[in-house]
């Protein structure tokens, strides 16, 4: 079973979602196993954008964990399970990743204002000439590529280093909505962002990955 | 990058994808956006791109919890079930 399905099973209804709680407030191991197996790949993607090594992620992680644990009989259902504990996160992970000195001022670096373009402005025809704003020439059409190259192992490791090579906010934004498959309301809620600020680095993050597979296909 | 109330640009495609496939394009820009894919090749490739950029992205998400860290933790949980 992926992470994706056991968090479907485990959370997928409020209803279940409230089972849950009372089953880990009754000391149900069987319950918190299937927490840490839905969650904590989640946790360590988002860790890992606040600190440095993988090492002090799985600290941070488990860190996060402890609080969880300790904060289970507060926990109010106001939201759902899944963002308190990614709250919980954060914040541990900003913590250490202060003493670090590598913490996040999310809304100063997600500015809509600064233009970044998806694709470079000269890869579209001139604004004082005909048909402005069209592509100078097509992008490549990877359909019409092999298959394995573009659905093939190697193109996943393409995309981690691209996306080690994003700013952070658009780093942990990819991460948790499509890598981890976040909604955009978990998003909001775990980084204290607006939807459309996520939306801005969600875009910003995904033009670069996809400029980075374009290059790569293209080499 | 003008924006005009008449149609959309290749330039303005690549910058409105993900709003697009977020479902958070205003109705009007929408239908602007999908009548020039039905025109234009390039942005329909592009957007097909995008599309499996995201979808590919997926397959990276880790799976694994390692095993004395999942231990570790199951007996962070008894102990304070316990006290």
């Amino acid at each position: 079973m992926t992470p994706a399905d056991a968090e479907q099973r485990l959370t997928g209804t409020a209803s279940s979602e409230a089972k849950l709680v009372a089953r880990l407030r009754a000391g149900d191991e069987q319950a918190f196993a299937e927490l840490i197996d839905s969650y904590h790949g989640t946790m360590l993607a988002v860790a890992r954008n606040y600190v440095n090594t993988r090492a002090v992620a799985e600290e941070v992680v488990q860190e996060a964990w402890l609080g969880v644990i300790k904060g289970l009989d507060r926990f109010q259902g106001r939201s759902s399970l899944k963002t308190w504990i990614l709250r919980i996160l954060v914040n541990t992970a900003m913590t250490r990743g202060g003493q670090e000195a590598r913490s996040i001022p999310f809304s100063s670096l997600a500015r809509e204002d600064e233009a970044e373009p998806a694709v470079e402005p000269d890869r579209f025809r001139r604004p004082d000439g005909a048909f402005p704003g069209h592509w100078a020439a097509y992008p490549a059409n990877w359909g019409a590529l092999p298959e394995d190259r573009v659905f093939g192992r190697e193109t996943l490791g393409v995309m981690q280093e691209a996306i080690e090579a994003l700013p952070t906010p658009q780093r942990v934004v990819i991460t948790l909505r499509d890598v981890q498959g976040c909604s955009p309301e978990e998003v909001c809620d775990a980084l204290d962002v607006s939807d459309g600020n996520q939306r801005v680095l969600l875009h910003r993050a995904r033009s670069r990955v996809r400029a980075a597979l374009e290059r790569h296909f293209d080499g | 990058m003008a924006e005009s109330a008449d149609h959309v640009s290749c330039q303005e495609v690549v910058e409105l994808v993900t709003d697009y496939l977020e479902g958070a394009l205003p109705g009007d820009r929408t239908a602007l956006f999908e009548q020039h894919l039905n025109f234009c090749e390039g942005c329909v490739w592009y957007v097909d791109e995008l599309r499996t950029t995201v979808s590919r992205l997926g397959e990276i998400r880790e799976e694994h919890v390692p095993p004395d860290t999942r231990e570790r933790l199951l007996r962070a949980f008894r102990d304070w079930n316990r006290s």
